[in-house]
C-alpha cells in the first residue's frame, strides 16, 4: 500500500505505446511474467514490442487482462457476460484476439476465444461454416466435393 | 474492413488447436469445409492429439449391417434427452464393402478400430475421422499355414494401447506350416512388427478363442469360442509386461460346453455374460476387482 503503481510500457504494431498495471499483465500473459521474472523487463527504459498486434487489438487486451484482475470476485454470471459482451466483435476481431492472445499467452482468454469459435461450429451445416470463416475456396476438386456431398448429404 | 477468409488469417498450427478442442463427433463433419482442414484432420497424429486433449470421452459403438452398410452409434446422445443430436450415422470403413461381408472386427481401442479385410490387409480406422492405416502382413502371410492368409475366427487377436511406450499394439496369432503357433505384435509408434513368440504360454493353442479380443486395464482379453471349463476361462495378454495369463470364471459355470461367453465393460469393471445352450437365460458377472477371482459378482440375469 502506498507506494505507486507499477507500471509497464506495450508497444502494438503502429508504434502506439500503451501503459499498462504491471500486475495485470503479470497475472494474465505467461510471456510478460517470464520477462519481469528473469528481469529482461527494464522500468526505466524498456518497452515491449508487440509487432503482430495492433493498437484495436492491443486495448481489447489490456481491457480483459484488467477487467480479470480487478473483477475476479464478481459472481460467475456478471464475468460471463462481461465476457460475451466483450467476445461480440467481427470474425476479423476474434482471429486477431485470437493470435493476440496466443502470442502473449493469455491462457483464460485463449479458453473463450476457443469456446467461441467452437460454438460458432457446433450443429451447423459445411455451407453454413464456410460462411461464417468465409471459406470461398475450400480447395476440393468438384470430383471430391461430389463424393463428399454424396457420402454425407446430412452435413450439407 | 473486408471480410477475410480464416485462412487467410489464423496460422495452421491455431487452426489444429481450435480442432483439439472441438469434440470427435463434430470432426467428420470439419473435414468436408475444405480440403486445408480435410488434411489437418486426417493427419494420424491429430487423432492421438485429439485424444489425450479432448475433455470428454465420447461412447459410441459401430455395426455393420449386412456386411454393406456401416453405422456409426453416438451412444451418448442416444441416452441423453437431448433429440437434436445426432445418434446414428453412416460412415464408410476404409475399403469396398461387400456382401457377403468379407471382413471382421478383431478389437477397438481409445476410439480406433482393429479391422481384417480377409486374404490381404489389417487396417487400423478411426471412425469418427475416417482416417485409416493400412498394415500389411505379408511377411507372415508367406509362412503361414494358410497360403497368403491369416487365420479367420477362432484366434485370439487384439487391439490395445500401451501406456508405458505411447504405442498402440495389433496383436497377431497366427501357425508356420509345421503347425508352430506363433505370436506377433504390429506397433503402430514403430510401424514394425514385433516376434512375441518367447510371451507364448506353453500348452494354450491358438484356435480355441474369440477373436475378438476387449481392451481393459492395459491387456487384451479372450474367452473361448466353445467353453468348456471354468477354470483359466479368461486369456490375457499385459500389454506392458507382454506376459500372457489367465483367471477363472464361477465354479458354478462347470465343465459343460452348452453355454457361450461374451466379454464386456460394465462400470469400469470387467465382466462376462454367460447364455445358456437354448439361449433363455442370460446372466452377467462383474469382476468387481481386477483379477481377484472372488470379486466375481452377479449383477442381473434375464430370462
Amino acid at each position: 500500500m502506498g507506494s505507486p503503481v507499477k507500471k509497464i510500457m506495450l508497444c502494438s504494431s503502429e508504434k502506439e505505446i500503451f501503459s499498462v498495471e504491471e500486475q495485470v499483465m503479470v497475472q494474465h500473459s505467461v510471456i510478460i511474467n517470464n520477462m519481469i521474472e528473469d528481469g529482461s523487463y527494464n522500468h526505466e527504459e524498456s518497452k515491449i514490442p508487440l509487432d503482430c498486434v495492433d493498437s484495436k487489438t492491443l486495448k481489447k487486451v489490456i481491457d480483459y487482462c484488467t477487467h480479470h484482475t480487478h473483477h475476479h470476485n464478481d459472481n460467475q454470471e456478471d464475468l460471463e457476460a462481461w465476457d460475451a459482451q466483450f467476445l461480440n466483435v467481427d470474425s476479423n476481431g476474434l482471429y486477431d484476439l485470437l493470435m493476440a492472445a496466443n502470442y502473449l499467452e493469455i491462457r483464460n482468454l485463449l479458453d473463450l476465444i476457443y469456446g467461441t469459435i467452437k460454438n460458432m461450429i457446433k450443429g451447423k451445416k459445411i455451407d453454413e461454416i464456410r460462411r461464417i470463416f468465409n471459406i470461398k475456396d475450400h480447395g476440393f476438386t468438384p470430383e471430391e466435393e461430389e463424393q463428399n456431398r454424396k457420402e454425407y448429404p446430412h452435413f450439407y | 474492413m473486408k471480410k477475410k477468409s480464416i485462412h487467410d488469417i489464423l496460422p495452421l498450427e491455431l487452426i489444429h488447436r481450435i480442432f483439439l478442442r472441438v469434440p470427435a463427433k463434430h470432426l467428420a463433419r470439419l473435414r468436408c469445409v475444405s480440403k486445408l482442414w480435410y488434411s489437418l484432420i486426417s493427419d494420424p497424429h491429430f487423432a492421438e492429439m485429439h485424444f489425450h486433449h479432448s475433455p470428454t470421452s465420447t461412447n459410441a459403438c459401430v455395426f455393420v449391417e449386412k456386411g454393406t452398410v456401416a453405422y456409426f452409434v453416438d451412444l451418448d446422445a442416444l441416452f441423453s434427452d437431448n433429440n437434436d443430436a445426432l445418434q446414428v450415422r453412416k460412415v464408410s470403413p476404409p475399403f469396398k464393402l461387400e456382401s457377403p461381408p468379407h471382413f471382421e472386427v478383431l478389437g477397438s481401442c481409445r476410439g480406433f478400430v482393429l479391422l481384417h479385410q480377409h486374404e490381404r490387409f489389417l487396417v487400423v480406422w478411426n471412425p469418427l475421422t475416417g482416417s485409416s492405416k493400412l498394415i500389411s502382413y505379408s511377411h507372415i502371410a508367406s509362412r503361414s499355414k494358410y497360403k497368403d492368409w491369416l487365420p479367420l475366427g477362432h484366434h485370439p487377436y487384439g487391439f490395445g494401447y500401451d501406456t508405458s511406450k505411447d504405442d498402440y499394439l495389433a496383436v497377431v496369432p497366427w501357425q508356420d506350416k509345421h503347425g508352430q503357433d506363433h505370436f506377433d505384435c504390429f506397433s503402430l509408434r514403430t510401424n514394425s512388427w514385433i516376434d512375441f513368440n518367447a510371451a507364448l504360454p506353453k500348452p494354450l493353442g491358438f484356435s480355441d478363442w474369440d477373436s475378438s479380443g476387449l481392451f481393459f486395464n492395459g491387456a487384451i482379453h479372450w474367452v473361448p469360442s466353445i467353453f468348456n471349463d471354468y477354470r483359466d476361462a479368461i486369456l490375457i495378454f499385459d500389454l506392458k509386461e507382454r506376459t500372457f495369463s489367465m483367471i477363472s470364471v464361477l465354479e458354478q459355470l462347470g465343465t459343460s460346453s452348452r453355454i457361450y461367453l461374451g466379454l464386456a465393460l460394465l462400470g469400469g469393471c470387467l465382466a462376462f455374460y454367460n447364455r445358456g445352450f437354448n439361449r433363455v437365460k442370460t446372466e452377467i458377472w462383474v469382476m468387481k476387482e481386477y483379477k481377484v477371482h472372488s470379486s466375481w459378482t452377479l449383477s442381473d440375469s434375464y430370462l
